[in-house]
Formats: C-alpha cells, structure tokens, sequence
C-alpha cells in the first residue's frame, strides 16, 4: 500500500474523467430530460407515457417475457447443471465447453438462426405440415413465442454457468444423506439443493432477467414491430417519431427495472438467509 | 434410476437447443441455393466466396476490427492505471471511481448510445467513427477495469515495494516487475474487450450512420433486404474466428482464470 494521494489521483483520474463524460454525464442529462416540462420539473411525461396503452402493453410484456424466460431458464438450468455436475471430470469439461460455446458466437448470428428455423418456410413449419398436423404454415416469427425462445437460447447458458459452480459447491453428501432419510425428489430439491444453491440462482436470476430486459437483437429481429419491447419502442420512439422524452422516460424505466431485480433477488435471499 | 435415464436426456435436449441453431446455419452458408433454407440445397462454396465481395460487408468488418482493436487498446490504457491505482494506493475516493467506471455494464447498450449521442456527440460536432470509438472504449473500460483488478489482486505487492526499496524508480517499478506479471490479464481482457466490441449492436445503433456502420448493424440490414445464405455464411466465419480466438486464448493464457 503506497500513501501518495496526488499520485493515485493522477493514475485513477483518467479513466473515471473518461467515463464521466462520455458515458454517466450523457445519461444522467438524457434521464433528467424526461422531467423538464415548459413548466419546470415534473413527472408528467411519466403519466403521459403510461395513459398510451401500447406503452401499457410493451411495458408489461417485457416484464413477462423477462419474468418467464428467468423462470424457465431456472429450471431447464437445474436439470442441466445437475446432469453436468454428475459426469466423468473429461465429459464435463467438455460439456461446460459446449454450454459456453454460444456465448462467444455474435448475438446477430444466434439470433439470424432462428429465422431457418422458425420462418414460413423454416424447419418447424416443414416438420409439422410434413407431419399433416397443419394445412398451412403457422406464423411463429414475430410473436411472442418466437422472442421467448430466441431470449431464452441467448441467456440460458448464464443461468447454467452459475448453477453448475453453485451446485459444485453444495456438499457432496447432501443429497444423498436426504434421500436415506427418506426425502423423495421434489422434497430434495425444494428443502436440500434450492436452499444449498439459492445464491446460484439469485446470481443466474439477475443476470438472465436484466439480460432480457435491455436485449435488443432479438426482439428486433424475432419480434419486430408487431412485438415490441422496452428497448425496440425506445428505438422507434427516436428514429420514427423522434421523440426523445418518451426515450428518456423507457431509459429510466429499463434502469430501475435493471436495478429493482437485482435488490429484490438480494433481498429474497438474505431472506431465507435469516430464516 | 429414473435419474440415472432423465438427466444425460435433458442434458442432450438443452445442449442441442443451445447449439443447434448455430450448427443449421453453418449448414445453410454451404448451401447451393438462392435463398436461406434448412436442409441445404446442394453443397457449394458460392455463399463463403460471396461475403468477401460484398462491399459493405469489407468496410463494416474493417471498422468493426478498428473498433474493437482500437478501442480496447484505448480502454486499457485508461484502466490499467485505474485499476493498479485502485489495488495499490489507499485512495478515499476508490470505490466511487470503481462506480463510475464500470457503470457502463449496468445501463442498457441503447441508452448508453442515444445519450453519448446528443450530449456530447452532437455538442461538440464529433463524426461518427470517433464516436464509435468513444462509445467502444467506454464499453470496454469496465472489462478491463476489473480483469486487470483482478489479475493484480492475485499479484503480490511485495515484489514491486522490494523493487522500489532496492532503488527502482515508481514508474520504472511498475513497467518492470508488475507489467510482465500481469501480462496474461492484460491480454485476457484485450480477448474479452475484443470479443464483447465486436459483437456489440445496441451501443453503436445510433451513432452508426451513412456509410459507417459496425458489422452486426450491416448484417442487420442486409438481412432485412435480402434474404440469401451469404449473412449465415458471414455469422458461421465470424463465429469460427470467436471461437478460434477464445480457444487459443484458453490453451495459452488459461484464459477462464481471468474471466
């Protein structure tokens, strides 16, 4: 530890400097300017913006798919991750390898795959009319569904990261031990691995719920302009309608919301911490 | 029991899920086709040899490399001294700098692009490509602010205080005993801030425009034209040259100890 202020200033400055003015200055002014009013300061862009009912509609849709895709990517990553867990060390590595592989792929290239797959002429739609279950192609692309599977491809790997180390970090024996006690299954996971991993999947949560919330590759292009989401409506807002107060307005939602899952996801388990 | 037949299925399910669309496009870019379909028609070379000729796609995959090589170096010059200045000085305001330079992780890619965009781009009359370039160093300068921050916690600070004890100067201190040592966490986060630069869309949409554009945008707009194999042909090389790039990495450098 070395005690010379003027010189950890002069080597810290400027970097912070740096993203003080091009980054946390830009922001702060752009969320201040949802509160201007001819009038000086109010929140009547925020009410305005909340009495559209589209806005309604992509508010709590974005909230949905983000909740929905946490949830699911919750449970698909339990299984996977405890399957993982329970391999030969080479076959796990290897699996770890195939399972982070994704992420290193560009976003636009995942995301573009859903297209072959999903489209009117795609695999699914190929299958099920092959099939005879369907006279004719269903529309996949650009719906919900559609958004919920390219997020959750996108953002499972995550989850499946931090369950695998939190898992690997659960005693040995515990589970086992519950199962001669005469748990059955359901009772393991609810009583022995949910409390023994929860800061695995508090940690997974945050990560998978924040990442769809502020995606935009894939609702642009799964979704479009039929299923929009905070960030495409805050895209449109500015370059079709240009308008930069309601852009101001979902900026500052996008970072509450962002902010707001990670303290609740905090809080939920200092809570059963404490129980 | 029942276990013992569940697990290795969901596994290959989740595991065909996560990979499987990556697999269909790199089928699909060696198809003979007009357009994109799975499975191929034919097998050809047309699409790979194709994406070298289209124009854009050399300009945008040129600034995308500038960006992500120019930014990132940027980056680092910027947070290496941050982070040895915050893991080696006792500095009152350490945790506030630590804030505001990884603050860019936390807000949305988009927000961090429209306010860079009109309160301080258009302020102060910057042209896209140096915008670009501010937006991507700012995007990686929490990256490598933490890497390196982490590579220096793992390095004792007795070898440099020894140095300047045995009459090394500071500076001279620091360039000869901790720069080699944490040269593996420096090259680390250049691969992570190369890597998230390059694949970057929402940060760089409003400040790309008229004949600057990063390649994710491009391949964003070409496929909303056009719909032939060449953007699939585009995503499999590119995703070859990720994976490549990160498994090199991980051979030399033990990359995933940094990350």
């Amino acid at each position: 530890m070395f005690h010379n202020r003027a010189e950890a200033m002069a080597l810290a400055l400027p970097a912070a400097v740096f993203a003080a003015a091009v980054f946390l200055l830009p922001v702060i002014l752009l969320l201040a300017e949802g509160f201007k009013s001819a009038e000086g300061w109010s929140a009547a862009a925020y009410t305005g913006f909340f009495s559209e009912p589209i806005n309604q509609t992509v508010f709590w849709r974005t909230l949905r798919l983000g909740a929905i895709v946490t949830v699911v990517s919750a449970v698909i990553g339990y299984a996977a991750a405890f399957a993982i867990v329970n391999l030969k060390p080479g076959t796990k590595g290897r699996m770890i390898g195939l399972v982070i592989l994704p992420l290193m792929i560009s976003p636009v290239a995942r995301t573009y795959a859903w297209i072959v797959i999903l489209g009117r002429t795609g695999i699914v739609n190929q299958a099920l009319q092959g099939l005879g279950l369907t006279d004719g192609p269903l529309r996949i692309l650009f719906t919900e569904t559609a958004v919920f599977i390219g997020l959750l491809q996108l953002f499972l790997p995550l989850m499946i990261i931090s369950l695998i180390s939190a898992l690997e970090n659960m005693p040995r024996d515990a589970v086992p031990a519950a199962r001669v006690l005469g748990a059955n299954w359901f009772q393991v996971f609810w009583k022995v691995i949910l409390p023994l991993t929860k800061e695995g999947v508090v940690i997974g949560g945050t990560l998978v719920f924040t990442g769809s919330l502020t995606a935009y590759i894939t609702p642009a292009i799964l979704g479009g302009s039929k299923v929009l989401m905070l960030e495409t409506l805050l895209y449109q807002q500015v370059s079709v309608a240009n308008d930069f107060v309601s852009a101001s307005v979902i900026a500052l939602i996008l970072i509450v919301m962002s902010f707001a899952a990670n303290l609740l996801l905090k809080r939920v388990a200092t809570a059963r911490n404490n129980r | 029991m029942i276990q013992r037949l569940f697990a290795p299925f969901a596994l290959f399910l989740v595991i065909g899920f996560l990979i499987g669309p990556f697999l269909i496009i790199v089928a699909a870019s060696f198809s003979a086709g007009e357009t994109l379909a799975f499975p191929p028609q034919g097998f050809s070379l047309r699409w790979i040899a194709k994406v070298f000729t289209v124009e854009s796609f050399r300009d945008s995959f040129a600034t995308s490399m500038m960006l992500a090589i120019g930014g990132t170096f940027c980056a680092l010059v910027l947070g290496i001294p941050a982070a040895y200045a915050m893991s080696r000085y006792k500095l009152p305001l350490s945790e506030t700098v630590r804030t505001i330079v990884s603050a860019p992780v936390i807000v949305p890619g988009i927000i961090v692009g429209l306010a860079l965009l009109r309160y301080f781009v258009v302020p102060f009359g910057i042209g896209i490509t140096p915008a670009l370039f501010l937006a991507h160093t700012a995007l990686v300068l929490p990256y490598a602010v933490r890497v390196v921050s982490a590579s220096l916690a793992n390095l004792r600070s007795d070898i440099e205080e020894a140095a300047v004890l045995l009459g090394s100067s500071r500076l001279g201190a620091f360039f000869r005993v901790v720069l080699p040592n944490i040269r593996g966490g420096i090259l680390s986060a250049f691969i992570l801030g190369f890597v998230t630069s390059f694949n970057q869309v929402p940060v760089s949409l409003f400040l790309s425009g008229p004949g600057v554009r990063t390649l994710p945008i491009d391949m964003i707009a070409y496929m909303e034209i056009v719909f032939d194999p060449s953007v699939a042909a585009l995503s499999s090389l590119l995703a070859f040259m990720s994976i490549g790039i990160v498994f090199l990495a991980e051979r030399f450098l033990g990359f995933s100890r940094y990350v």
